[in-house]
This record gives C-alpha cells, sequence and structure tokens, in this order.
C-alpha cells in the first residue's frame, strides 16, 4: 500500500487553490476491510486526501521549502460515502499562509455531489516544533507528490 | 495489508468508554512513504484508530444491530506528538451520547505518558437495507464478520 | 467600523469555542485560553487566523501572544522569573494585559495565566480603533 492518496491535479493556483481527484478502485486492498462485503472509502482517507491535496498547494506556495505537516483537523463532516468505481474531486483553498504554518477549507464532491467538507491546518515543522530535531531533507515532499505537478498548467 | 488500526481492546464498560491498544511497526507499507527517513504513523490512521474504538463501543452495546458504522464528523483533532515504529499507542474513547443511528465521542491517544493525539467525533450508523431490503444478505455478511473480528480484538 | 465590546466579545467568544471546541459557557471574560480552555501552541495559529478572518485585522503572532520568543532569551528570564528587563518587555508587547498582580511575583510558570479572554477582547478592541 502506498501513501499517496491523490491521482492527478487538474487545477492548480499556487498559493489559492487546487483540485485534485482520486479514483477508488477493487485493487485497492483497505477496501475489503471496510466493510467485508460492503466496500467504501475510509473518511479518514478522504481526510488523508484532502491533505494531500492542500499540502502540496500550502508546499508549493512556499517552493517546497518547508517540511508542512497535518497539525489539526479543524473540523469535518461527511455526508455520503465513497465506492469502488467513484472518482473523487477534492477542491482545496488556502485560507490563511504565514511562515509558521496554515489554513485551508476543501470540499469533496462526486459527480456534483458533496461527499465531505473538510477544514484543516498545517504546521511547518521546522519553524514550529521548538527544540525538536528533524533530518535536513525534506522528507515530506518527495519526488513522488512533485511529480504530480508536472505537466500541470499552472493559472494566473 | 490490512486496514484495522487497532490490536487489542483491552477495557470496555459498556456505552461508555473504551480502550484499545496498537503495535506501530516497520512491516506496515505505509510507513515507507511516509515518511521516507523519518517513519511516523500517520495522523489519519491515528484519527481511525480511534474512529475504530468507538465502533466497538457501539457494536457491543447495540448488540451488533447495524452493519454500517461511519464518520459523520470530526472537529478539533489535534496531533501533537509523533509515533514512531516500534512504539504503542493507547487509546481513551469515551461516549458523550450513543443513540440509535448516532453517536459522539471524545477521545485521546497517548504513549509512554505522552498525548499523540485528542479529537472530538461522530459516528453514524445503519444498516443497508433500510434504504433497500435487497441489501438485508449483505447487511448480516458485514455483522457476521465484525463479530468475528471481534472476538480477535477482544 | 465600529464595535462595541459587547459585539467583540460575542465575536471572540465565537472564535474561541470553534477554535478550541468548548461551550460557550466556559468561555468567559476571566477564562485563560492555556489554563481555563486548553489552548496550545497550534490553537494559538488557529486563533490568530480566524480573529484575522473575523475582524479584517492582520495580528502578526508576535503581538498577540509574544511569550514563546521570550522565554529561552537569558536577558529576560533568569532562574524561572522575569528580570526588570523581562517586565519591561512584555509591558510593551503586552499593552492590553493587566500585569500588576503577576509582576509583584513574575515567575514565568504563571505566564500562560496572563492570556484571558479579556485580553484579546482589549487586544481587537485597540487594534479596532487604530485603524
Amino acid at each position: 500500500m502506498r501513501w499517496i492518496w491523490i491521482d492527478k491535479f487538474v487545477e492548480f493556483k499556487s498559493g489559492e487553490r487546487a483540485v485534485a481527484l482520486k479514483n477508488v478502485t477493487l485493487a485497492e486492498e483497505h477496501l475489503h476491510d471496510h466493510f467485508p462485503g460492503f466496500p467504501v472509502m475510509p473518511e479518514c482517507l478522504c481526510i488523508e486526501a484532502m491533505a494531500q491535496t492542500a499540502g502540496i498547494l500550502v508546499g508549493e506556495a512556499k517552493n517546497f521549502q518547508e517540511k508542512v505537516i497535518l497539525a489539526k483537523i479543524q473540523k469535518c463532516v461527511f455526508l455520503d460515502y465513497v465506492k469502488p468505481g467513484d472518482t473523487l474531486k477534492l477542491t482545496a483553498k488556502i485560507e490563511s499562509i504565514t511562515s509558521e504554518a496554515a489554513s485551508t477549507s476543501g470540499k469533496i464532491t462526486c459527480e456534483d455531489k458533496l461527499i465531505a467538507e473538510i477544514d484543516l491546518m498545517f504546521s511547518h515543522i521546522d519553524q514550529n516544533l521548538a527544540g525538536k530535531d528533524f533530518p535536513q531533507e525534506n522528507f515530506v515532499f518527495t519526488d513522488t507528490f512533485k511529480s504530480l505537478l508536472s505537466g500541470i498548467t499552472f493559472q494566473d | 495489508m490490512r486496514f484495522i488500526l487497532i490490536d487489542k481492546v483491552i477495557s470496555l464498560e459498556s456505552g461508555k468508554e473504551i480502550k484499545a491498544v496498537k503495535n506501530v511497526c516497520l512491516a506496515e507499507e505505509y510507513l515507507a512513504d511516509h515518511f521516507p527517513v523519518f517513519p511516523v504513523l500517520p495522523g489519519v490512521l491515528l484519527l481511525q484508530g480511534m474512529i475504530e474504538s468507538a465502533s466497538w463501543l457501539v457494536r457491543e452495546v447495540e448488540n451488533f444491530a447495524h452493519s454500517m458504522l461511519l464518520l459523520e464528523q470530526a472537529r478539533n483533532v489535534k496531533y501533537k506528538s509523533f509515533l514512531a515504529p516500534g512504539g504503542q499507542i493507547e487509546y481513551t474513547v469515551q461516549a458523550k451520547t450513543i443513540e440509535e443511528n448516532i453517536s459522539s465521542f471524545i477521545g485521546f491517544g497517548e504513549s509512554e505518558g505522552q498525548r499523540i493525539v485528542e479529537a472530538r467525533f461522530g459516528l453514524r450508523h445503519f444498516n443497508l437495507a433500510d434504504k433497500n431490503s435487497a441489501m438485508a444478505g449483505t447487511d448480516a455478511e458485514i455483522i457476521k464478520n465484525m463479530k468475528q473480528r471481534w472476538k480477535l480484538l477482544r | 467600523m465600529a464595535m462595541s465590546r459587547d459585539d467583540i466579545f460575542q465575536q471572540v467568544q465565537e472564535v474561541l469555542v470553534d477554535a478550541l471546541g468548548v461551550d460557550d459557557d466556559e468561555v468567559t471574560t476571566e477564562a485563560t485560553l492555556m489554563g481555563d480552555l486548553g489552548a496550545e501552541s497550534i490553537d494559538f495559529l488557529d486563533i490568530v487566523f480566524r480573529l484575522e478572518k473575523a475582524f479584517g485585522i492582520k495580528i502578526p503572532r508576535e503581538e498577540l501572544f509574544p511569550i514563546e520568543n521570550m522565554m529561552n532569551n537569558p536577558e529576560f528570564v533568569d532562574n524561572g522569573k522575569l528580570t526588570e528587563k523581562g517586565l519591561a518587555e512584555l509591558k510593551s508587547k503586552m499593552p492590553h494585559t493587566d500585569l500588576g498582580t503577576f509582576e509583584q511575583d513574575p515567575d514565568i510558570n504563571k505566564l500562560p495565566n496572563l492570556f484571558t479572554v479579556n485580553s484579546i477582547v482589549n487586544y481587537v478592541e485597540t487594534k479596532l480603533n487604530a485603524a
């Protein structure tokens, strides 16, 4: 199981907003445990998909210089569930951003049906966690994540 | 890889409080991506551990009446520290309310005396047959599976 | 934007309820952010972001919550207490907070108690009047 919960970006406005897609498929092993007989995408993984969409948006805003990690889920609400064969559309927007942290708002839809609303806060851990030492290199934004942005037209 | 984010239930006060533990080990594949050189249990899986704990609290007290238990909302989920391979987290989840189709909880997870995560969240519980009577068989299958899983955890 | 102190308090209360997950009636004017309401580092940032949006003001975090930077400075803190310099620095950074009682025993462990809901209301009021 790879820890990558979005498949591609379809829109990207640097420092403002991003839209990504995620396909849900029976090939994903975890679905078979949640639940056996009726697989649905676990809500916590929907949150992670949003965290990756929003996290890359926040990271890119600072040129991937900061290690951006999820610090707080301010609020999330789920209105429906998602099944294999569905495609999630994740829209994230930066609400606030400083050198230490960022807050984002987001919506998940599936074929124009609202699935969830998710508001998150990210911490730039080098600026924030006093006294803790982290490896120098930016282990958060690996090539796998950055490659999601290649080929995408950045909007003005 | 199996999607089960707790290993054992260590105490249960029916309808009120549950405590469960989860071991973190390098065999968990996602750790290779989260993160390279700094493996830690992803925050959403810490939340999932609490969601599962709460789900068992509901399933047990309602005697496995519903097949589907899903997260409905969560707020003020705070990640306070990291949990690395070799560590174990103990979740404590307390029910605020458990009604027929909806419940609310407050939970936290600690490891070696340190608070790792805390959250307030609510679940919704239902049967697929509620909307489509043809799904009653599927409900029964899910419930049977959950009962077997409960035996493993308890 | 002439907001009454009551209006400001209402908005601040709403911000704190959302950011900290506490109930309305817990957010009294005298409630301390860290002690009574359980706020921590990430919550301070959350509160600042929400206050900025709610009141349309810019809040450098240093201005509202100046303490963290001061704690590690040996000029300001000596043996668990604030020095003369430390006290002067604190007064200049927190004109919106009553430091009378704290001055008598400037124990740094008591610093978190200075942040009350009231001090936030004062801060916002000052910012709005200056705008």
